[in-house]
């Protein structure tokens, strides 16, 4: 195997399938980056076994300015392969796999000569043999998985409250996720979906993965659906994913439909106030604020007390508060994670009695997207 | 506000009547209660060296036995070789916690400002007491003579305005002892005292205080507060307080507990994951009852896994929300964080789990029941 090809077409590449790359496998071989030379271009691979990604550098994209000597395959150590690549000093380099496994790298006068590993022992990536695909906006699902994910639970004990539920249907698309003390829901309708139906979990750490790999000039993410995998194809990369197995619990019953109380703020401007009061909360081993709705005097009053530091109080601005009086006690940090997901919106904050939950919904829309917390009881 | 010694404190302070209370020789003079044929004889409360190979080290020893230079923590192999005369018991640990639970009876019929140190020892605030004696020297002597009377154990009691006094002053006149130090008395008692014999210097740090000259409090008294900060920290910070007579720590009454566990010892080592998950199932289960007894919950759960050879390990899992209080989720986590020590195959001599970073249960977050299936079709 030997071929030349631009340093930074090259480097970008890398960089992504390197997500994938765990150094705390257990299997010696995922340390690795899987490199395949065929006579169309240049294939990368990097896996955790939970995910694989996959990336294809063509011959024919000038960009990549790839020569092909002779085609091939190996697994080269991804950590110091990518330090390596990064730091070599010309705009091209040669990569020469030579005796064996041995690997030489040179970039102008510079020359590295590497131990690889046999190709051949390197796992089969899960293959996906559908046709049927559907297509997001890549700022859109970015956007979904930045709302959904931050209410993913980061607790063991339920696998499957560790990943985030997407459900197909009707041409609907609906993505949810709890931890069980809040939940996030996201609906979009889907242009294409046509009569497909899914219902999957696909594991939170994955998504935030994937994430991070869309930037603004991925226009299109098509996402493919197996038993047991998702892919994600983003323009010559592959995003694989195992899903988790089970049955998601029925989330749709846990949403109120009607409310006692409900009041509308600027989510910045309530999210600043809630930081400050969470400042003394999170001193104290009750990690409670408390809020305070008197519709009467039209009174909106947020407290927190910590017996060893002080307390807190603060009036909050607000705008159509109706309904029944309420105090209302509950856990800062997820108000917090709630209240940035709607960016610089408006939101109405709906609630029904004390000890049930309450919902933050856009003002604008109140259907497509809802965060659930559920409050504190305090003794 | 009040000078002491050069140094300004809360007149309070010095208003304060806080007797310490230290059994004399705890364990074996309740042995020789048990067992007067004991009297008289050097007795070593530990495992009989004769019987179990050499194992075992001195839990306490009577004065008798002391004399010949026998003293806890020493190996038992030891106390024998000094004395093979001496009389070997087997701890009963049993026996002391409840004498000891009858000893605090007799200390909560004066105050409830009760500090415990260990089984045998105990601060008490008697400033306000349930008898009204004024007299801390009063109320040391009759709690002295109560304790006589009803548990036949003698005491050594030291009274002073804080604690530190209070501790110096039980050990200088034992046993049935009682000794009284006022502010006027600092100076001269301190000056005299070898430097070892301060709270907080011990076997590292004496060779080190005496390489500067300092062998008693008198040349303790002689160095500046910035010397001993630069020397020895935070110990040198609270010595040069303690040396004028200063310490302004409460009487700990309310302490509370920092963590719940509880760990077994296995004459028959545990060699299989089988047996170590079906103890580790038994320990939780103890645990999170204890916990729901007090009412508490915690974020940290610590497993304490022993091995044949005495190598000991703990390991930690911190999770940013309680734990729930119910033994499967204890057994769940101490199960997960067992994985991550090595396997069972070396032996396993002792086993336990600890939730700490405890709170009261004094609030819950409330869950969604996302796996309560009665409740279905209906909005929560």
């Amino acid at each position: 195997m030997e071929f030349t090809i631009n340093r930074s077409a090259f480097i970008k590449q890398l960089t992504d399938v390197q997500r994938a790359i765990s150094s705390k496998t257990t299997i010696p071989i995922l340390t690795g980056i899987k490199v395949v030379l065929t006579a169309s271009g240049l294939l990368l691979t990097g896996s955790d076994a939970d995910v694989s990604i996959e990336t294809f550098l063509s011959v024919e994209d000038e960009a990549n300015n790839l020569t092909i000597e002779s085609t091939g395959e190996i697994v080269l150590p991804a950590r110091f392969f990518s330090e390596i690549v990064k730091k070599l000093p010309q705009d091209t380099f040669s990569l020469t796999v030579t005796d064996g496994y041995q690997t030489e790298i040179t970039s102008g006068s510079a020359s590295f000569n590497i131990n690889g590993l046999d190709a051949n022992n390197y796992p089969h990536l899960p293959e996906i043999d559908t046709d049927d695909n559907l297509i997001f906006s890549g700022s859109i699902l970015k956007q979904i998985i930045s709302q959904t994910v931050i209410a993913v639970s980061n607790q063991e004990s339920r696998p499957i409250l560790t990943g985030v539920h997407f459900v197909i249907e009707n041409g609907e698309f609906l993505a949810v996720a709890t931890d069980s003390h809040r939940l996030s829901q996201r609906k979009i309708t889907l242009q294409g979906a046509n009569d497909s139906k899914y219902d999957v979990i696909i594991p939170g750490k994955s998504l935030v993965e994937l994430s991070r790999m869309i930037d603004d000039s991925n226009p299109d993410i098509e996402m493919r659906i197996s038993e047991n995998q998702v892919l994600f194809i983003l323009g010559n990369t592959s995003f694989y994913s195992r899903l988790l197995e089970g049955n998601y619990p029925d989330t749709s019953r846990l949403i109120p439909n009607e409310s006692a109380t409900g009041i509308e703020f600027s989510a910045p401007k309530l999210l600043s106030a809630i930081e400050r009061a969470s400042l003394l909360s999170h001193e104290s081993r009750n990690n409670v604020v408390k809020l305070a709705i008197n519709a009467a005097e039209q009174k909106v009053v947020i407290y927190s007390n910590s017996p060893d530091v002080g307390n807190v109080e603060e009036a909050l601005e607000f705008s159509n508060l109706s309904g029944n009086d309420l105090e209302i006690s509950f856990n800062p940090d997820y108000m917090k994670d709630a209240l940035r997901s709607f960016g610089q919106t408006e939101i109405k904050v709906a609630f029904t009695q004390p000890l049930r939950p309450f919902t933050l919904v856009p003002t604008e829309d109140t259907t497509q997207f809802i965060q659930l917390i559920t409050p504190v009881r305090t003794f | 506000m009040a000078e002491l010694n050069g140094i300004t404190i809360d007149e309070n302070l010095l208003k304060r009547k806080i007797i310490h209370v230290d059994m004399d020789a705890f364990y074996a003079s309740i042995e020789e209660r048990e067992h007067p044929e004991f009297i008289g004889k050097p007795l070593v409360i530990a495992h009989d060296p004769r019987k179990n190979g050499g194992r075992g080290v001195v839990a306490t020893a009577n004065y008798e036995a002391r004399k010949l230079g026998i003293h806890s923590a020493m190996a038992a192999q030891e106390a024998y070789e000094i004395c093979p005369k001496a009389i070997f018991k087997a701890p009963d640990f049993t026996l002391y916690k409840e004498v000891s639970s009858q000893l605090h009876e007799i200390f909560h019929e004066y105050t409830e400002m009760i500090e415990p140190i260990a089984f045998d020892e105990a601060y008490l605030d008697v400033t306000q007491n349930k008898k009204e004696i004024k007299s801390a020297i009063q109320v040391a002597h009759l709690i002295q003579r109560e304790i006589y009377q009803k548990l036949h154990l003698t005491c050594s009691t030291g009274v002073s305005y804080n604690k530190f006094l209070a501790k110096l002053a039980s050990d200088y006149n034992k046993p049935a002892g009682m000794t009284l130090i006022l502010p006027g008395d600092v100076i001269p008692f301190l000056s005299s005292l070898p430097i070892g014999k301060f709270r907080g210097v011990g076997k590292k740090t004496a060779p080190k205080m005496i390489d500067q000259g300092i062998f008693t409090g008198k040349e303790l008294l002689e160095k500046s507060e910035v010397e001993l900060i630069q020397q020895f920290g935070k110990l040198g910070y609270f010595l040069y307080k303690r040396v004028r007579g200063v310490d302004d720590r409460p009487v700990e009454w309310q302490r509370e507990r920092k963590s719940i566990g509880s760990e077994r010892t296995y004459g028959k080592l545990l060699m299989t994951i089988d047996e170590v998950e079906t103890q580790l199932r038994y320990i939780a289960s103890l645990v999170s009852e204890t916990l729901n007894k007090q009412q508490k919950h915690g974020k940290t759960l610590v497993i304490k896994v022993r091995y044949q050879d005495f190598t000991t390990l703990t390991k930690r899992l911190t999770l940013d929300e309680f734990i729930r209080n119910d033994a499967a989720t204890i057994y769940f986590y101490g199960r997960q964080i067992f994985d991550e020590i090595l396997g069972a195959e070396k032996g396993i001599r002792l086993l336990g789990l600890t939730m700490t970073n405890l709170a009261p249960i004094g609030f819950e977050n409330m869950k969604l029941p996302l796996f309560e299936k009665k409740v279905l079709n209906q909005p929560l």
